[in-house]
């Protein structure tokens, strides 16, 4: 399985950290356990196309939005969370568009 | 007052040469992280790229960073935080025809792709390296903890190389 | 058919040409007092013990491959009970005990193989979790030994012992810990099942669970509508795609492991050596080949397939242990689904729709709990309760913060 980094290019599966679904982007409100619940643990765990985030850990330290299908591993879309921002805010909240 | 000796991280290392290949140390010299507070700064590195102005370097080394290697920080330090970072790295050169198939064991990216002027930030077996394609090989980035490991694990592919061809 | 000694002579004597299917064929009724969906080993081990100790015997395990094609079938078969939280200990526990009941219990030979295995460690922090971890068991009723290197040395002399990268400090040694043939379980079981007038339906999927007021009333599949009041959910890597069919979100990332085993050898691995800092952990089957396997590739994943740079990664781990291996030639390596969940402890619980069960969240370490797994999902399938040995199997315990998080990673699904 090999990623191509929005800044790095193709690179191999072992330069990344999986952190996991893209529930992780929606910051849950403080307080609403149930919200709290589903952005820690449920998911839709779907057999198919997916949307989890990656960390380029070995290379640029960019958090990416990648596009995978979870049967066939094959991935058809890489973008930075970031989207050209900075700082964490940016990183949990994907701006419209750059998904 | 006492004259300190600033020892390199492979202090006393001699260059190991085999069967076309040199690896040895390099003095880098002062290096800088360069973290610009708006990316799109002028004369920051695209990625996977250096900026070279005489004798220095801006060097791409990830998002929203660059090494200046070898030179004075002159006004970045208005536009970017600014570290020094020369004690941390260690600095090697891995010279010759054979060196691309050398790292080619080492490193999961096709460094026949780059030519002089360009960088990759990727990994050195388990280790983290940044690769400088510089005139007949490259400079190779290590932390500065992990000179040695560096040095062992590219030591034992330069000989195992060696010993293939001799064969 | 009961299996003895005498027949198998018999049999040798006039070609094994005698033996018949072990389990019937047969086509799913209309209608069911309960349904199991899945026939690995945790559906059919509950089938048998809804059975056998409950006396529900108008019931359906629905495969939708044929028994035993899925992670019963793939795993690397290490059976132990040498958990450390209060709640996984005491099931734990309750499972073993099973196992050395099975053999005798199916009337058929698991191979279950107590040869003991070692957790090694390699450092001074390392040696007061075991140490824990050690007592823990032996409150449990289970057996643990210390072993400091030398201890270690005696059992394990091919380690090598000079590495200075993760020296060997010493050793748990759990001597009721091994292996069985995986396969065999589920065969086991199967018959057993069959034998009490379980229905086990192969190539049948479920495609839907009909539910009727917020109470469970059957289940759709490829071979037709099947009623039932009464369902469990038993799937395993599968656990979100089922529970999906009514209307669940469940506390599971499915994700792939892989396992390898190299040309048979003679005997040269006499336990199950585990080396935790590396993920890499070692056995030898009954036929030679050398078994091993590491940690999850992970990402999530329903392929049944890893990418290289972990099988680099177990190989590399395998070198630094034990180098006498480099020699071994792999012959094979393959995949499972793991369904992990976010404290790597399992589910058994009752669900929102009422008759609706689950029993998942295995991560990479459900073989050995086969036998109790069935037997407290049975419990709990037929009496409404939780077994007491797996109370704290919580679905909502997610939610409510009560997580069995053996290995203290936190709330990630793939850091288990
Ligand atoms: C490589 C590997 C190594 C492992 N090593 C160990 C080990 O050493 N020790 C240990 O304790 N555990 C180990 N495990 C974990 C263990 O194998 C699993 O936790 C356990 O087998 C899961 O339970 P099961 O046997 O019921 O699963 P499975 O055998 O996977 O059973 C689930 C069944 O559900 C069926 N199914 C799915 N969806 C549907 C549907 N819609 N309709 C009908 N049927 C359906 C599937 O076809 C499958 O047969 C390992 C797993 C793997 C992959
Ligand atoms: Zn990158």
């Amino acid at each position: 399985m090999r990623i191509t980094c929005p800044l790095c290019g193709p690179r191999d599966r072992r330069e990344f950290y999986y952190y996991g679904s893209e529930d992780y982007l929606t910051q849950p409100a403080l307080g609403d356990f149930d919200a709290i619940d589903a952005h820690l643990h449920l998911r839709d765990n779907l057999a198919g196309e997916v949307r989890d985030l990656w960390y380029h850990e070995m290379g640029c330290a960019a958090w990416l939005l990648v596009t995978r299908n979870t049967v066939t591993h094959k991935i058809s879309d890489v973008v930075q969370v970031a989207g050209g921002g900075v700082g964490i805010l940016a990183k949990m909240k994907p701006e419209e568009g750059a998904l | 007052m006492v004259n300190l000796i600033a020892k390199s991280p492979l202090w006393g290392q001699a260059p190991l040469v085999s069967a076309g290949v040199t690896l040895a140390e390099v003095d880098l010299g002062q290096v800088t992280s360069i973290a610009p507070f708006d990316m799109a700064v002028p004369g920051f590195p695209a990625p996977n790229t250096v900026v070279a102005d005489g004798a220095a370097r801006l060097v791409w080394t990830g998002r929203g960073q660059a090494f200046l290697i070898g030179g004075p920080v002159g006004d970045w330090a208005e536009v970017a935080a600014v570290t020094d970072q020369s004690d941390g790295w260690a600095g090697l050169s891995l010279l010759g025809a054979g060196a691309v198939d050398v790292l080619a064991r080492l490193v999961p990216v096709d460094l026949r792709r780059l030519a002089v002027g360009d960088c990759a930030r990727t990994q050195l077996g388990h280790m983290a390296v940044i690769v400088i394609a510089v005139a007949g090989g490259f400079e190779l980035l290590v932390f500065r903890s992990m000179a040695q490991t560096a040095w062992h694990e590219l030591a034992t592919v330069i000989k195992m190389r060696g010993a293939r061809l001799a064969c | 058919m009961r299996y003895s000694g005498l027949k198998v002579i018999t049999q040798g004597l006039f070609g094994n040409k005698g033996w018949g299917p072990v389990w019937r064929d047969p086509a799913p009724k209309g209608e069911y007092d309960a349904i199991i969906i899945g026939g690995g080993g945790h559906g059919l081990s509950t089938a048998y013990y809804l059975a056998k100790n409950h006396g529900l015997t108008n019931i359906a395990v629905l495969e939708k491959g044929y028994i035993g094609s899925g992670n019963v079938g793939r795993n690397t078969t290490i059976v132990r009970a040498n958990y450390f939280l209060p709640g996984n200990s005491e099931f734990y526990s309750h499972s073993l005990k099973l196992w050395e009941g099975l053999e005798a219990e199916l009337n058929y030979n698991v191979m279950h193989s107590q040869r003991g295995l070692i957790n090694l460690f390699h450092s001074d922090g390392q040696r007061d979790a075991f140490v824990r971890r050690g007592n823990a068991m032996i409150n449990q009723g289970d057996d643990a030994i210390l072993l400091d290197r030398e201890g270690v040395r005696q059992h394990l002399p091919y380690l090598d012992f000079e590495q200075t990268r993760f020296p060997i400090y010493g050793g748990l040694l759990h001597p009721r810990g091994g292996t069985a043939r995986h396969d065999a379980v589920a065969w086991g079981y199967a018959r057993g099942a069959d034998q009490r007038g379980v229905d086990l339906i192969q190539n049948c999927e479920v495609t839907g669970i009909d539910i009727e007021g917020g109470r469970v009333v059957g289940v759709q599949t490829t071979r037709g509508s099947i009623r039932a009041r009464k369902v469990g959910m038993v799937v395993a890597g599968r656990s979100g795609q089922v529970a999906a069919m009514a209307g669940m979100r469940l506390p599971i990332e499915s994700h792939v492991l892989q396992a390898f085993v190299t040309e048979g050898l003679k005997p040269c691995i006499d336990h199950v050596v585990s080396f935790g800092m590396g993920h890499f952990y070692i056995s030898q089957s009954d036929k030679g080949g050398l078994v091993f396997g590491g940690d999850i590739d992970f990402y999530a994943s329903y392929a049944s397939r890893g990418n290289l740079p972990m099988v680099e990664h177990v190989m590399e781990a395998g070198m630094t242990l034990m180098p006498m291996i480099g020699r071994a030639k792999v012959l094979r390596s393959w995949g499972g689904i793991m369904d992990m969940t976010p404290d790597g402890s399992p589910i058994i619980d009752k669900t929102p729709v009422d008759g609706l069960f689950i029993d998942a969240g295995w991560n990479y370490g459900g073989f050995k709990a086969v036998p109790a797994s069935g037997w407290c999902m049975a419990h709990l399938m037929a009496t409404g309760e939780s077994h007491a040995v797996a109370r704290r199997f919580r679905l909502d315990r997610f939610k409510t913060g009560h997580l069995l998080d053996e290995e203290g990673t936190g709330s990630q699904h793939n850091l288990h």
